[in-house]
């Protein structure tokens, strides 16, 4: 597991901070703690991978509250709640605005650190996701308008005949403007090339 | 009655007066009965006569007829038994061995007196004469046998030419001959052997005498006729069935005078040697005596009727003077009692009809005479009455007017005067209506005097009196009553006008129809009925309730307040209500009126003011009854919570060490630091703990004495929603006497109350019908008892020792706090609680408090230790203050 993987904490009560900072780093994960939304607000840096345990209950910006904020900011750290017993009804809530899971108090250490690892994973993989994206992105930024469609129709499983007529231009044309397609792109096989493209056109 | 002298007619007349009637009626009848029998004996014999002579002629033709056809019939029967004869068996077979040759001369077999085999006697089993000779003849015409019956030879003439005598081969032939003037009936028919042989003939010879023609008339003859064969040519006699009267050989003319007799002519019988009639004789006296019989019958029936005939006009007039009789002397009687008059003076009998014509002559005068005095009597009256009507009329307090048929004043009284204001001379004659009913009211005066003089279907009269305004002689209008009354004169109707001046009346009315609206514009309903209940006026503002009532004005009260009606008007007593009809509640003030027999009812619509005493009642126990409830949950959540996380924390700490010390990379200090927190969070749930029994037990409580059968029953009160809901009452049974206690009440009433809640809970599971929840309290020495029982499923023995245990709770919603705290309470009182049940069958709790020594509290006693003040709540407002939260 990544290092820089952080668990962030964020309960207003002294003791559950503690402990559950050392139940966490007892597995080995990262953690730091937060006394309320705003001052993990303040110190959280977007790009820092990891997730987020939220109490429910919490003077000032609640657990929920918080979780909306991320959400219009686009910020996407998964987010794990902490509830009370029998808050039933903001777990479904917090479930609802994307949480990807949530424990209920008190709780087992098994089932709170499992859920801490997919959450992470599932950050990792979001991070990663992101990543080639950008990768992929930047690499396509480089063809020019022609090459764009000639790797559109390429991807598309069209021949080299069908997009030479398609853009009356000759195959020997097409040709070349493939091979500089996968040049630019660094693409090792038509595979990989429509895989680039289908990534390229997932939304964010 | 004096007696002219020398009058024939008069002398007829006296004769006529002194005999009465039935015996002028039987002279009548005989002298009328001998004219007519009279008369009709001498057209009817002669008509008899003549009828019965044509009549007799008929019958005697008839007669002969019939004998004729007789001798016929006898003849015809002889040849037919001729036939039968000839061919019977006996004779074919006697006939088999012989022979006849013909032409030699032989003498005939003589049978004389004795009958041959081939004869047998058929003749009489038909009933006929035995012939006097029977012949065999061959077919040549010879005798060969003869059977001879008595002495009488054969005639010479039949044998001397025999086959003239003889029939032809296939049919019978019967012969009336004449042999030495004897006639004979010869009837032949042919003759075979049983072979079929033709052997010749059979003959059959009978003598036509006395004997013969008795036999052919059978019995005929009972009526002394006779019948004979004649000799046409000779007129004469040959045989006769009566030959001691009519000897043959005499004339026919010999025996006119004596006998009717018809002669005819025999049916033709082919070859005889003679001209014969057959003749019918009928004694001439016979048709005599017949005639005269029946003229005498006759005769007899006549004089019958007419002595019928009399007796019947006799008793017919004999009634009639009977009836006469009797309506004199009722007329007699009559006139003697009724009018008065002496008796006409009748004596004895005579002709009730001239009796009769004479009575009335007297009796009309005497009529006369009467209807002369009568007359003078009633004028007498006549002039009585008048005065009499005067003297009404000068003292009458009404006005009277009479009308003619016209409606002009015809007469009228003093008052009338001063009532009109008119003098006497200016009002006769005078338009009634026109002067004296107010222009309005007239057109319906007119149409009332119409009707007044119209007869109903039974004749009577319709009740012609109203109400209208006249006018005086100053033009001044003023109410009055007139009754109006048709007299039929002869001449003329005119009408009798009774008016009454009711113009003080009508000021009283409208004095008191002032009064009575006071009732019909009230706003609340005001009735009054009568002794039976019954509405007999309701006012506009009653229309709801009597509606509510399902009632009419006019019907009747519910049932229910039928009897309160009649318990007022006996009391006299006032008496109020309330009666609440579902959507709307009166209160009903019962007034009688004794004297009367009436009842008034003043109702008041205090549907509102009751409405918002219930509602506030209402609303009082919803209000104890959420914030208990919401408190309640918002305790146990805030606690959970609290408890919660102290206890998340020491699970962390402990989960985290024991994963450094598996994973062997704790240290020591950071291992002894997250036990410290451990044992930091631990305490910090005690203390938790510790602050909700400091929440129940600190506060101090205020002690009061008071009735504990008091507390019981307020806790009832409490839970009169949640009871109702369940269908159920809750059973009291307390203690007659007050048991003080002292206690703090809210406190006291709490335990209570969750006592009595979990019973109620408890009871949720049985079925409404069978829950089943008592308190009952009870003193034992200084000890005071309550026991709460239900009969709900009960508590398993398993879990009875957990049950005042915090936090052991078996509800949904519960927390378990309940008896624990209840625990707390009591223990705090210096008293216990406990509790035992049986699964199935339900659970008992008792609760042990000490007896208060002092006095009663006043304010106990005074029986509002109420949950209207604040105190309640605040027991359970604390640990919202006090709680801190997240």
């Amino acid at each position: 597991m990544n290092q820089e993987l952080t668990v962030f904490v964020v309960d207003d009560d002294q003791a559950m901070r503690g402990s559950l900072h050392w139940l966490i780093e007892s597995v080995g994960m990262r953690v730091e703690t937060f006394d309320s939304a705003h001052t993990f607000l303040d110190a959280y840096d977007t790009g820092r991978a990891g997730c987020l345990l939220l109490d429910v209950r919490m003077p000032g910006m609640s657990g929920l509250e918080l979780q909306e904020y991320l959400g219009r900011r686009a910020i996407r750290i998964p987010v794990i709640i902490i509830t009370g017993h029998g808050d039933v009804a903001m777990a479904v809530k917090a479930m609802k605005a994307g949480a990807v899971d949530f424990i209920e108090k008190p709780f087992d250490d098994e089932q709170l650190l499992n859920s801490l690892r997919k959450a992470l994973e599932y950050d990792e993989q979001q991070r990663a996701l992101q990543t080639r994206k950008a990768e992929i992105a930047a690499r396509l930024a480089e063809l020019t308008p022609r090459e764009h469609e000639v790797m559109a129709m390429v991807t598309d499983g069209k021949s080299n005949k069908e997009i030479a007529a398609a853009l009356s231009v000759s195959a020997k044309t097409v040709e070349v403007h493939r091979a500089r397609v996968m040049d630019k792109t660094r693409a090792d096989s038509l595979a990989e090339l429509v895989r680039m493209a289908m990534i390229a056109s997932t939304p964010p | 009655m004096t007696l002219p002298r020398f009058s024939i007619k008069v002398t007829l007349f006296h004769l006529l007066r002194r005999l009465p009637m039935p015996v002028i009626g039987i002279l009548i009848g005989l002298i009328a009965g001998l004219a007519v029998w009279i008369v009709l004996d001498q057209v009817q014999s002669k008509a008899i006569e003549r009828i019965f002579g044509r009549e007799l002629s008929m019958r005697l033709d008839l007669r002969a007829r019939e004998s004729l056809i007789r001798f016929d019939q006898y003849m015809t029967n002889y040849a037919a038994t001729t036939r039968l004869l000839a061919n019977h068996r006996r004779l074919a077979q006697y006939l088999e061995p012989l022979f006849w040759f013909p032409g030699e001369i032989v003498d005939p077999v003589v049978y004389a007196g004795f009958r041959p085999f081939w004869l047998p006697d058929v003749f009489g089993r038909n009933a006929l004469l035995a012939p006097s000779h029977v012949l065999l003849v061959d077919s040549r015409g010879l005798v060969r046998e003869v059977y001879q019956a008595g002495d009488a030879r054969l005639p010479e003439e039949l044998t001397g030419n025999l086959n003239q005598w003889l029939g032809g081969l296939d049919e019978v032939r019967s012969v009336l001959a004449r042999f030495d003037d004897q006639p004979y009936l010869v009837v032949s028919d042919r003759v075979e052997d049983a072979s079929g042989y033709t052997m010749g003939s059979l003959v059959v010879l009978v003598a036509v005498d006395a004997a013969f023609l008795a036999a052919s008339e059978g019995s005929f003859s009972a009526d002394r006729s006779a019948v004979a064969l004649i000799d046409a040519d000779e007129q004469r006699i040959l045989a006769s069935n009566e030959p001691q009267q009519l000897i043959p050989g005499t004339l026919l003319s010999e025996w006119s005078d004596e006998y009717l007799v018809t002669s005819q002519s025999l049916p033709a019988y082919e070859g005889s040697n003679w001209n014969m009639l057959f003749a019918t004789f009928i004694p001439q006296r016979i048709v005599t005596k017949m005639s005269d019989k029946v003229i005498d019958f006759e005769r007899n029936q006549r004089l019958i009727a007419a002595l019928v005939f009399i007796a019947v006009f006799s008793l017919v007039i004999y009634l009639v003077s009977a009836r006469l009789n009797k309506v004199l002397k009722r007329m007699t009687r009559f006139s003697q009692r009724a009018l008065g008059i002496e008796q006409p003076g009748f004596r004895g009998g005579g002709n009730q009809l001239v009796l009769l014509e004479e009575w009335m002559q007297h009796f009309t005068s005497l009529v006369l005479r009467a209807r002369e005095e009568m007359r003078r009597k009633h004028e007498h009256e006549m002039r009585e009455t008048e005065a009499l009507k005067a003297a009404i009329m000068e003292a009458s307090l009404d006005a009277i007017v009479t009308l003619n048929r016209a409606g002009a004043v015809i007469d009228y009284n003093p008052t009338a005067e001063r009532m009109l204001g008119f003098d006497r001379q200016a009002i006769i004659g005078l338009d009634f209506v026109g002067t004296f009913v107010a222009p309005n009211d007239r057109a319906h005066f007119i149409g009332l005097l119409r009707e007044s003089s119209r007869r109903g279907p039974l004749g009577e009269r319709p009740h012609a009196r109203t109400e209208l305004r006249a006018v005086r002689d100053d033009a001044q209008l003023f109410p009055i009553e007139v009754s109006i009354v048709p007299i039929a004169l002869e001449e003329e109707p005119v009408y009798t006008l009774y008016i009454h001046d009711i113009t003080k009346r009508k000021e009283a009315e409208r004095e008191i129809k002032g009064l009575a609206r006071f009732a019909s514009e009230s706003p609340s309903p005001i009735l009054r009925v009568n002794g039976a209940a019954r509405i007999v006026y309701a006012n506009a503002a009653s229309q709801p309730l009597i509606r509510a009532w399902e009632t009419e004005p006019g019907g009747p009260l519910p049932t229910r307040w039928c009897e309160q009606v009649r318990a007022v008007l006996e009391d006299g007593e006032t008496l109020e209500h309330e009666d609440d009809l579902g959507s709307t509640i009166y209160a009903l003030l019962f007034v009688p009126i004794q004297e009367l027999g009436y009842v008034n009812i003043y109702a008041r619509d205090i549907t509102a003011v009751r409405r918002a005493e219930q509602e506030s009642r209402q609303h009082q126990a919803e209000l104890v009854h959420v914030c208990r409830l919401s408190t309640m949950g918002e305790v146990a959540t805030g606690m959970a919570h609290e408890l919660n996380q102290p206890l998340a924390a020491i699970v962390n700490y402990a989960n985290g060490a024991s994963r450094r010390l598996k994973s062997g990379q704790g240290d020591s200090a950071a291992l002894v630091d997250a036990m410290a927190h451990i044992s930091g969070q631990a305490q910090r749930a005690g203390e938790i703990i510790k602050r909700l029994r400091a929440l129940v037990g600190k506060q101090q409580p205020i002690r009061s004495a008071v009735d504990l059968n008091l507390l019981v029953r307020e806790v009832c009160s409490f839970v009169e929603f949640e009871t109702a809901k369940l269908e159920l009452q809750i059973e009291q049974q307390l203690a007659e006497e007050a048991i003080p206690v002292d206690v703090d009440l809210v406190q006291i009433e709490q335990v209570l109350l969750n006592l009595v809640r979990n019973a109620l809970d408890a009871l949720e599971e049985r079925s409404p019908g069978e829950r089943v929840l008592l308190i009952s309290t009870r003193r034992v020495e200084d000890r005071a008892l309550v026991r709460v029982r239900d009969n709900g499923p009960g508590i398993p023995p398993e879990r009875m020792s957990l049950l005042f245990d915090p936090f052991f709770t078996t509800k949904e919603t519960g927390m378990g706090m309940g008896l624990p705290i209840s625990l707390t309470i009591l223990e705090d009182h210096d008293g216990t609680i406990r509790a035992e049940s049986e699964p199935g069958l339900g659970t008992v709790f008792q609760v042990e408090l000490p007896v208060a020594t002092e006095a009663l509290d006043e304010r106990a006693r005074a029986g509002t230790p109420g949950l209207t003040d604040a105190r309640p709540l605040m027991l359970i407002e604390q640990p919202r203050a006090g709680g801190t939260h997240g």
